[in-house]
């Protein structure tokens, strides 16, 4: 892999400037952010194409319920191989719960045998505000033209328990499909549950 | 395996402890009888209310009690607004009882011994967050007639903070004006507000600092909207706290601007 070194110091640099409120039905605001294995991306490449955003904290119990029971994995990978970027998004700030470096992150991924797209550094929590992240998990999803149709829990049970998994609406799933129908998407926005996103203090 | 918080930061009964009280040391037959969790939290550490707020989830209690007998929804102790870094939340910290009321049948018999069991299972949240599921046991015997418990302080203290109707004689009501909400509380005197606690999410913005200023007749409170607002609402219902420590039941008719009606006709 071929490492420019100015990437190295810019590990996220956020395009547009922060207080730009994001809003179902807006463009989603463009970040550039470094992921694990040192690729920076940049929302805006990826036009086109849909996008999920998934906020991930691994000391998380909701975070732990959706990858312990697998229900992440299998989400990641069914959405990618229908074409869907997957952007896991990683706001711990040093010393807080969650917090990784690129070299745990990919020991982690490769254990619980995730398969996002990419998982991304934020530990200035810049994407985070961005988008104003309020918990792990928080999961928005942008359709091809940039626009956010998405933004809210991963499902309709907000609890730590896997046995609700089964009977829960996927919110995440089902924006997907209603957008790649070409219906409306029937659940727009929705209260994210979880842990708080460990920002810095 | 990975480590896991729980593996990190111990269980949940590490930082809380739970028990199932009695305000009265008997059952008597068709005569209400308040029982509740009680939850002693570690410093530092917090439970939430029925409106976790950003982040969070509220307990959650399944009830097991004889034929016959009935119980009430939890009453909810008015919460503390507990801020995080960009968020905040809704919950408790140091101790709180979630009451209920058990209502038990006509026909009982006296003497007879009767269990109350509950399924608690609950989120305690420090910096870090751990689950916790507890369950509880409560005997009691049928008399005649029941005397207070030693615990009934307890039940009295949490009293002091269940939501009260607001006096008849006051008026709120609310307009909707771009991002914002602006709350007009007419009051036989002069109050201060200190929090209004939404019992719905994803109507106002929860981390928002909440202004109010005294006018003449009551006070004025600016609540942000949620940026998960999609459409009119016809109310905002919660609970508003005054500076007194007094909280109130609210259910605020939400008028809309003039101006959104005539978009709305066109």
């Amino acid at each position: 892999m071929t490492h420019n070194p100015w990437w190295n110091l810019v590990a996220v640099f956020v395009l547009i400037s922060s207080g730009y409120a994001v809003k179902v039905g807006d463009s989603a605001p463009d970040f550039q952010a470094m992921d694990s294995n040192g690729q920076v991306h940049k929302l805006s490449q990826y036009h086109g194409k849909f996008v999920v955003l998934e906020w991930h904290n691994n000391g998380c119990p909701y975070t732990q319920k959706h990858y312990e029971s697998g229900n992440m994995q299998h989400l990641q990978k069914e959405w990618t191989n229908k074409g869907v970027v997957w952007l896991t998004v990683i706001s711990s700030a040093p010393g807080e719960q969650g917090y990784v470096t690129a070299q745990q992150e990919n020991d982690y991924v490769s254990k619980m045998k995730a398969s996002p797209t990419a998982a991304l550094l934020d530990p200035r929590g810049d994407v985070g505000k961005l988008y104003s992240a309020k918990t792990t998990p928080h999961m928005f999803v942008v359709n091809p033209a940039g626009v956010l149709i998405y933004d809210g829990a991963i499902d309709s049970k907000a609890t730590t328990e896997q046995a609700d998994i089964s009977t829960a609406k996927n919110y995440v799933s089902q924006a997907l499909e209603d957008s790649m129908a070409g219906r409306p998407v029937s659940t727009p926005t929705s209260r994210p549950y979880g842990c708080s996103v460990k920002y810095a203090h | 395996m990975l480590p896991t918080a729980a593996s990190c930061q111990g269980k949940a009964e590490e930082h809380t402890t739970l028990s199932l009280i009695s305000e009265r040391d008997a059952i008597v037959r068709g005569r209400q009888l308040w029982i509740g969790i009680r939850f002693d939290l570690q410093d530092g550490w917090h439970t939430y209310w029925t409106n976790p707020g950003d982040s969070g989830e509220p307990p959650r209690i399944e009830w097991q009690l004889p034929t016959g007998f009935q119980v009430s929804d939890i009453q909810w102790p008015h919460p503390e607004r507990l801020a995080l870094a960009s968020l905040a939340d809704y919950g408790y910290e140091d101790q709180v009882l979630l009451m209920a009321a058990v209502r038990p049948p006509e026909r009982l018999k006296e003497g007879e011994s009767t269990k109350i069991t509950a399924q608690v299972h609950y989120l305690v949240c420090h910096d870090v967050c751990i689950p916790g599921q507890k369950h509880l046991e409560l005997s009691l015997s049928v008399q005649t007639s029941a005397a207070f418990s030693p615990a009934r302080p307890l039940f009295d203290a949490a009293r002091q903070k269940l939501p009260r109707t607001m006096p008849r004689n006051w008026k709120i009501s609310a307009i909707s004006a771009g991002d914002e909400f602006v709350v007009n509380l007419k009051a036989d005197k002069l109050v201060k507000p200190v929090q209004f606690f939404p019992l719905h999410s994803e109507q106002i913005e929860n981390a928002a600092p909440q202004v109010a200023t005294a006018v003449p007749g009551g006070l004025r409170l600016h609540l942000k909207k949620s940026e998960h607002l999609r459409r009119p609402i016809a109310r905002l219902e919660g609970v508003i706290v005054l500076a007194s420590g007094k909280a109130y039941k609210v259910r605020i008719p939400v008028a809309q601007p003039r101006n959104a009606h005539t978009q709305s006709k066109n």
